[in-house]
């Protein structure tokens, strides 16, 4: 358990590489995901960042991680309500760290030979050029085996993007040339093939 | 656990006495004295030198001009290996010249590619602590180091190298949250008096013109992209709404910025079928497309930017786009 703390704990500091982030949201449980999403929502009040609301589809999970709560939590007023709160802020929380998690096909399960393919997407994905629009998909929803999805076809349309990106980013935030070598770059390598 | 709360415990003390410190105390004087030098020299002087740019695992070597001529600022930007492709600043005009002989006009009025020092050294966002980090060594140049470090974790930070002569920006580099190089400028060569003329920003003839066609903003039927979360400190900063040529569908665009970092969610109507999602990293730079449905309209949202990818997502889940009345 201990162990596994840490490595949600990991995780949460962005200290897990991808491969890792994917196979600790695969073996995550209902308590793991509880105590991760709590943590991230201690975080974020720390931060000062705002808690978005709860999207509606997780109402089920809501209610069913809030029942399970409730009885151990129920210890004072103070806790039982921080608890409260604090889960039903965790579920909107898990969205983003456990998305992959939630939206997955079958729950949550990924195929046993998932993680080679995911291994091999990824490789795919560092090697290949931006500009060769690696859209691969490891989405869950695309399927928990991760197949690499390449969508040449819309390759002027990711270009056009990435135009209209470097354009935003240099008028409104820029950093320095980067936006516009970025684009440089990404042009040339994409005029290449 | 243990570790988390202790981490947590050091934090919290230190945070909220950083928060109350007076903006100008002594510790930061010296390093936004050198930005607003380094935005300075970057805007009025003539320079001209070669530099690595690293992006991911690519690098690529890059030539910039810059000289003021009438009070305006000519810069060009030409990617040195491979195609040929250029950015090119005549005063208030900007343009791109792709590998495949088009050029595209980018808009850009108000805007300059030297903005970024500006911003860092007239408002540094609240979201990062600004501080002097040694001196070094770059295109042979004695340099003077400021680190851009972000107070949490769903941004980058970043390094610079100050000319220690000219103050001008030799290196610089966005690094995560472990400190690693996403990207990276470095400059190899740099000569201050460049003897640069207005001809050597003249763009070349044989381009044929391209633009991103704007599509009037205010018509019905066009898509408003919301996001329910964003990150301290990013704000909605820019929108269009244009298409790439005429036969493709107009596509709408929201960017979002914390003054320093930028991100931009684009949405588009696409029929169910189509196998875009996914996500796709290279240096600093995350796009993630995801499909989303409102009533009856399926629309693709595509997320651009240079922020990590676990609060690319974050911002994902919660974007919700509408077809304006």
């Amino acid at each position: 358990m201990k162990r596994d703390f840490e490595v949600l704990s990991a995780l949460l500091d962005g200290e897990t590489n991808e491969f890792e982030t994917r196979r600790v949201l695969r073996d995550l449980d209902d308590k793991g995901l509880d105590t991760l999403a709590r943590w991230q929502l201690t975080r974020d009040v720390m931060h000062g960042q705002a808690v978005r609301p709860v999207p509606s589809s997780f109402n089920a999970r809501l209610s069913e991680a809030l029942a399970a709560e409730s009885a151990p939590a129920r210890r004072s007023g103070l806790v039982g309500g921080f608890a409260r709160v604090a889960v039903a802020a965790s579920v909107a929380a898990a969205t983003v760290v456990g998305w992959q998690y939630w939206s997955g096909p079958s729950g949550s399960s990924m195929s046993p030979g998932a993680p080679q393919n995911t291994l091999a997407a990824n490789d795919q994905r560092m090697s290949r050029p931006f500009g060769d629009l690696s859209l691969v998909s490891q989405s869950a929803r695309g399927g928990a085996g991760a197949v690499p999805v390449q969508v040449n076809a819309a390759q002027p349309r990711v270009n056009a993007m990435l135009m209209r990106h470097s354009e935003f980013a240099a008028r409104h935030s820029g950093q320095g040339m980067m936006p516009y070598a970025r684009l440089v770059s990404m042009d040339a390598r994409n005029g290449a093939r | 656990m243990l570790r988390t709360l202790a981490f947590g415990l050091t934090l919290m003390a230190p945070l909220p006495a950083l928060l109350l410190a007076p903006p100008a105390s002594a510790q930061e004087a010296p390093a936004a004295t050198l930005l607003q030098s380094m935005s300075e020299a970057s805007r009025q002087l003539n320079y001209k030198g070669r530099f690595l740019y690293q992006f991911g695992a690519e690098v690529s070597t890059m030539e910039v001009s810059h000289a003021i001529f009438d009070g305006h600022q000519y810069q060009r930007l030409t990617h040195l290996d491979g195609r040929l492709v250029e950015v090119l600043r005549r005063g208030p005009e900007l343009v791109c010249l792709h590998s495949n002989g088009t050029l595209t006009r980018i808009d850009d009025a108000n805007g300059s590619p030297l903005e970024f020092q500006d911003r860092l050294a007239s408002a540094i966002p609240s979201q990062y602590n600004v501080l002097l980090d040694g001196d070094g060594r770059v295109a042979g140049r004695p340099t003077l180091r400021v680190r851009v470090a972000p107070l949490d974790n769903h941004r980058y930070g970043y390094r610079l190298w100050l000319d220690g002569e000219s103050k001008l920006l030799l290196k610089s580099e966005m690094v995560d949250g472990n400190g690693l190089a996403l990207e990276r400028v470095e400059f190899v060569t740099l000569d201050l008096n460049p003897g640069l003329r207005p001809e050597d920003f003249n763009v070349p003839e044989t381009h044929s013109e391209r633009a991103l066609e704007n599509v009037a903003s205010s018509r019905p039927g066009n898509f408003v992209i919301e996001a329910q979360w964003l990150p301290g400190g990013f704000e909605a900063v820019d929108q269009d709404w244009r298409r790439v040529d005429t036969v493709a569908d107009p596509v709408a665009a929201q960017s979002y910025s914390d003054g320093l970092a930028t991100f931009t969610v684009f949405a588009e109507a696409t029929d169910s079928a189509s196998p875009e999602e996914g996500v796709s990293r290279v240096g600093p730079t995350v796009a993630i497309s995801r499909h989303t449905q409102n009533g009856p309209v399926t629309f693709l949202m595509t997320l651009v930017g240079e922020i990590p990818q676990p609060t690319a997502e974050r911002v994902m889940q919660s974007i919700q786009v509408s077809t304006a009345q």
